[in-house]
């Protein structure tokens, strides 16, 4: 893949955040709003604890992306949060669910997944990217969940950029659905090959 | 990540791993214990942070224990936890497996015995090393605590 400079397409990224916001809202039925919508690099010990927590659990629902751009795109929460948009999903109320038996991790899952797909299709109409780029379609593969100490799940996430360098790239997304105790956050963390 | 922490007498040096290794080098008698985060097997050459490769990470700690203990010859040992294969998508041999075997093969060429590993499995690991004794406590999510 040629390289280029994802670290100068902000604004593509902010866009793909706010139609992943409103894809979410869809999704629930609930106003989403963006509460944190950043893109930055930064030092990767201070990457490995943006969401705000290290020992705490973390539950992840990522995905592999590969054409246009490569990497990871993860949707975050803890348990409070995600446990209250799988009681949203269910049609329950809010915490009914306590822990993260299968259907609760399937809610997270294809909640991650419509997102996600959002996200990737505000991406795809990068109007920097060359004729060679565009024809490759952007794909996502089926979201892994995972749920562990916040510290351990960010150092797995960052480990492909933080393999060949000291600072990391990656955008960060926080939002807050109405009657949602806490926030989701989604993470784009590109490859280190793509970051010009 | 990626760095190396040394003490001695007393204290408890901490860590959190999913596909990283924390690698322990002590002796008991002397009190003196280090714990690095690797994150890779080989540095292939770069040095700029030596604690993030296997093969720079040890030889590195093997120094600052050497200074801790004034130059004396003392007979190290090693114990380590990590290693994880974090997410279902990753798939062959991953770098959690690729960092423990850089490891163990490292501490054989120096004749470093590995007293203890918890190592493998698909779960992060909160590590705790007590100088004082080399004890080195793992935590998993939901799991009960290992010491080894």
């Amino acid at each position: 893949m040629p390289i280029r400079s994802l670290t100068s397409q902000t604004d593509l990224f902010r866009q793909a955040a706010h139609e992943a916001s409103d894809a979410l809202s869809k999704w629930l039925g609930r106003p989403s709003r963006i509460v944190i919508n950043n893109v930055a690099i930064m030092p990767l010990n201070e990457a490995v604890g943006v969401l705000g927590v290290t020992d705490a659990p973390l539950v992840a629902c990522a995905m592999g992306i590969t054409g246009q751009y490569s990497g990871l795109l993860v949707l975050t929460g803890d348990d409070a949060s995600g446990l209250a948009l799988a009681d949203m999903l269910l049609g329950r109320e809010i915490g009914t669910s306590t822990k993260w038996t299968e259907i609760e991790q399937s809610a997270a899952v294809e909640t991650a997944n419509i997102i996600g797909c959002a996200y990737l299709n505000a991406m795809a109409v990068d109007p920097q990217a060359t004729p060679e780029l565009a024809a490759q379609p952007l794909m996502p593969s089926p979201p892994a969940f995972l749920r562990d100490y916040a510290a351990a799940v960010m150092q797995s996430l960052l480990m492909g950029q933080a393999s060949l360098a000291e600072n990391v790239f990656l955008t960060h997304t926080d939002f807050q659905v109405d009657a949602m105790p806490g926030k989701c956050s989604l993470l784009f963390i590109p490859e280190a090959e793509d970051l010009g | 990540m990626g760095e190396i922490g040394s003490a001695h007498d007393t204290g408890v040096l901490r860590t959190f791993v999913g596909s990283c290794v924390g690698v322990a080098l002590y002796n008991r008698r002397l009190k003196i214990a280090c714990l690095a985060h690797i994150m890779l097997p080989e540095s292939k050459g770069r040095s700029s942070q030596p604690g993030k490769f296997a093969d720079t990470a040890i030889p590195k700690m093997i120094h600052q224990l050497n200074q801790l203990s004034h130059g004396q010859t003392v007979r190290w040992s090693a114990k380590m936890a990590g290693g994880a294969k974090m997410f279902a998508f990753q798939s062959g041999m991953t770098v959690g497996d690729q960092n423990i075997q850089a490891v163990e093969q490292i501490l054989r060429n120096l004749d470093i015995p590995l007293l203890g590993k918890c190592c493998g499995g698909t779960q992060g690991r909160r590590i705790a090393l007590d100088v004082a004794t080399g004890e080195m406590t793992i935590e998993t999510m939901g799991g009960n605590p290992e010491t080894i």
